[in-house]
């Protein structure tokens, strides 16, 4: 009776301490994976008569992360990259079997191209790429002094990767799994909850743009994290790959709702500063019904199905509404022309989250396969050829240099020091901070193979049979796999510790003990590491470096430019996919709240607005009946504004601003004689022109001020 | 069934071919289950899935090697 309240009061007296022990039994239970991976593969490995057990081991070290779940999707692509990598391997060695020159040379090439590849594809996939450049190494160097042999010992080694890539594979998804499933689920979740909550509370409707801005940045993460998780999901659960289509068009409806969301705010937000607080208040008033609807009682406050209905009745109830602001209001052309357009904001605003809502429902309230087919969309990356290109190159000038070393001395040791530099070249490229990476690695490196040298020539010898090889081995092992689950305090540290414990450990059946071997290779490996991050130095990587920002911006502000050209089958969600993982990638190194982070939020909100305004009025142009001259117009006024984006100065604002205004005046002219086709076209003319003027976006300071006293009048 | 197989003059050990082909019927098997929403019924999936691809390898190597 006594022992329960006083657990209670532990608990909630020494919160860290509950906190601590759940990260640390994380961390247990990675480190008790990965020896039972590392030991099932050395077994097998010794059981199925492989020449090298460490091969198998190293492959494990590389291939064992602490966050599982995306184990298959990897073992896929590692697999693939294997297979590619061993192939490559061959071809070298049947090419150039007298002309070592051309061998090391050719590569090189192919080591530095998988690098660019595991730069450009930023997810599970670029693991598959370091692998294809480590095996072609593996494969490729030990047979060149003898290329008879080189057929076995490709298909031993490919062997041996392979059945550790099994193995950690099948660790990893059926020993205590980590399920990314229940994790997609969750953050799909608590996105929709955050953003229902976000525009529930901008019932006010004015939202400070410092906070807008963080709400954009989060929607942004959402958005890429969501499609990351989708994608590796669906190699886990294939009932998640039956849904997987509804879960993209999920994605976009969410990214469509946020940027309508947004746009309506910047309008608000702009009447209120240019005091017309009337008009501002008069949509504030409008909004009012659907803040109503997002709000429902308590009881059913999660449910989305019941969200959908509310906001469907909460639509049929809005125009009648307007009417009567509309009426209430001014009757100045102009501000009603600003209330127009916020109207038609609002409805497209409310019509898109009904749809996320009523699809959120579906995806809840079924299970397994839904009914019916989906509309095809599709996540598009945006990549920049910059920094993958910097990687080949540096890759392969290291190759060389370790090559040319390699043949001038003769030094027997070579073929470890460029494996080393193949593997790290690779794994290293994708960091930001690769020199500080690549010192800690070594540092590992190095601690790793200290230990590993009292293990070998201390404890090994005395031992007889694998369980006695596992008792001596793994006490220092452990200590690999669990510094790799504190990467955040200690980064590389763990990685390296145990690739180079592996690495030197060299287990073999039976056992070779070669001390002198054992430093030759030992200074060989960290002589090529250390030649891995003296290529950083000499060519540091653009990741995160204000230059890539720059151009990445450039590459954002193109977008609109993109989107006023392209052909339009499927540009929303290519537009608005591009947009955000075009963004995550600019943001993911500033320092928030930085004046540099800052503006270029600024830019990703007005490319957004801009964007998404000039697709729908392509749309207008293309569907309804429009006057010729009035196309016309409103094609160039598109054209004006991507040469605005594309560099923008005071000249092209004031371009782009008169042939907006242009489209306008005629639009309005013609709006009498037919006023269902020109509205919708006249009410996205009116919110490219808000967002053109608008004084606090990025566009500020190319505004000139003179254009706007004309108009006003 | 011969143990090895000429693929381009190459021998390959037809238990490697049995394993792939083994990959692709549990691809197979596992896309139906989870279209139709089987795996709840089971209790973890991928041992699940590990212990089927085990029963398939194995029968079909059992006929390989009796």
């Amino acid at each position: 009776m006594a022992a329960v309240p006083s657990d209670v009061a532990t608990k909630r007296s020494l919160p860290w301490l509950g906190e601590f022990l759940a990260t640390e039994r994380q961390a247990w239970i990675f480190v008790f994976k990965c020896m039972l991976a590392f030991y099932i593969a050395a077994w097998l490995s010794m059981l199925f008569q492989l020449e090298q057990p460490s091969t198998t081991m190293i492959t494990v070290s590389i291939v064992m992360h602490p966050h599982s779940g995306m184990v298959l999707a990897k073992s896929f692509y590692r697999a693939i990259g294997t297979c590619a990598g061993s192939l490559v391997g061959l071809l070298l060695m049947s090419a150039f079997p007298q002309q070592r020159e051309l061998f090391l040379t050719a590569l090189a090439l192919w080591v530095g191209i998988c690098a660019g590849g595991a730069v450009l594809y930023r997810n599970f996939m670029s693991y598959g790429f370091v692998l294809a450049g480590y095996t072609a190494a593996i494969v490729a160097l030990p047979a060149i002094n003898n290329p008879y042999n080189v057929f076995d010992s490709a298909m031993m080694r490919v062997s041996e990767v392979m059945l550790g890539i099994i193995v950690a594979g099948l660790i990893s998804d059926t020993v205590l799994p980590e399920r990314l499933r229940q994790v997609l689920r969750n953050a799909a979740r608590s996105h929709y909850a955050h953003f229902i909550e976000f525009a529930r509370g901008s019932l006010g409707g004015a939202i400070p743009r410092a906070k807008m801005e963080e709400a954009h940045l989060h929607f942004v993460r959402a958005a890429v994290q969501l499609e990351d998780l989708r994608a590796s999901v669906i190699f886990e659960d294939p009932e998640a790959r039956a849904r997987s289509s509804r879960m993209q068009l999920l994605n976009l409806r969410y990214m469509a709702a946020a940027t309508s969301f947004q746009s309506l705010h910047h309008l608000i937000n702009r009447l209120q500063r240019n005091n017309h607080p009337r008009t501002a208040s008069a949509l504030i008033k409008l909004y009012a019904p659907v803040g109503k609807a997002l709000s429902p009682p308590a009881a059913e406050r999660a449910a989305p199905r019941s969200l959908a209905t509310r906001l469907e009745a909460c639509e049929a109830e809005l125009p009648p509404l307007a009417t009567t602001l509309r009426e209430g209001l001014r009757q100045d052309p102009e501000l009603l022309l600003e209330f127009d357009s916020g109207t038609a904001l609002l409805y497209r605003f409310v019509s898109e989250l009904r749809d996320f809502a009523a699809l959120e429902a579906a995806l809840r309230e079924t299970q397994g396969r839904l009914k019916g087919s989906a509309e095809r969309v599709d996540f598009k990356r945006a990549n920049d050829y910059a920094a993958p290109l910097i990687a080949v190159i540096r890759t392969f000038l290291t190759m060389i240099a370790l090559s040319v070393f390699w043949l001038w001395t003769g030094w027997p040791f070579g073929p470890s020091a460029m494996l080393l530099a193949t593997i790290f070249s690779g794994l290293m490229a994708t960091s930001p901070t690769p020199l500080v990476a690549t010192a800690n690695t070594w540092i590992g490196y190095a601690a790793g193979m200290i230990a590993a040298y009292f293990v070998v020539f201390g404890l090994m010898p005395g031992s007889d049979g694998f369980t006695m090889m596992v008792l001596t081995t793994m006490p220092l092992l452990l200590i690999g796999p669990y510094l790799t689950t504190r990467n955040a305090t200690l980064p590389g540290i763990g990685a390296g510790y145990t690739l180079g414990y592996v690495y030197i450990l060299a287990l073999k059946n039976p056992m070779v003990y070669s001390p002198e071997h054992f430093f030759n290779d030992a200074i060989a490996s960290l002589f090529g590491l250390m030649m891995c991050g003296v290529a950083f130095m000499i060519i540091p990587t653009v990741i995160g470096t204000e230059w890539l920002r720059r151009r990445q911006l450039q590459q954002l502000r193109r977008q609109v430019s993109f989107v006023a050209t392209a052909p339009m089958e499927g540009l929303l969600y290519r537009f608005e996919s591009t947009n955000r993982d075009l963004f995550h990638q600019i943001v993911q190194f500033t320092q928030p709240n930085s004046a540099e982070s800052r503006t270029l939020l600024a830019w990703g909100l007005a490319v957004h607005d801009s964007g998404r305004a000039i697709i729908e009025l392509r749309q207008d142009i293309r569907h309804a009946d429009l006057p010729p001259p009035l196309c016309e117009a409103m094609q160039r006024a598109v054209d004006a504004l991507a040469r605005l984006y594309d560099a923008p100065d005071r000249q092209r604002w004031k371009e782009a601003d008169g042939a907006v205004d242009h489209a306008i005046t005629l639009t309005m002219q013609t709006l009498p004689q037919m006023r269902a086709t020109c509205q919708p076209a006249l009410a996205h003319l009116l919110q490219l022109r808000t967002a053109l003027r608008d004084d606090e976006s990025a566009l500020g300071p190319y505004i000139v001020k003179a254009t706007e006293i004309p108009h006003a009048t | 069934m011969p143990r090895e197989i000429a693929l381009a003059d190459a021998l390959v050990p037809s238990i490697l071919l049995v394993y792939l082909g083994c990959l692709l019927v549990l691809w197979v098997i596992d896309t139906i289950v989870g279209r139709y929403g089987l795996y709840r019924y089971v209790w973890h999936p991928s041992l699940f899935r590990v212990a089927v691809f085990f029963v398939l390898f194995g029968a079909v190597g059992l006929l390989l090697y009796p």
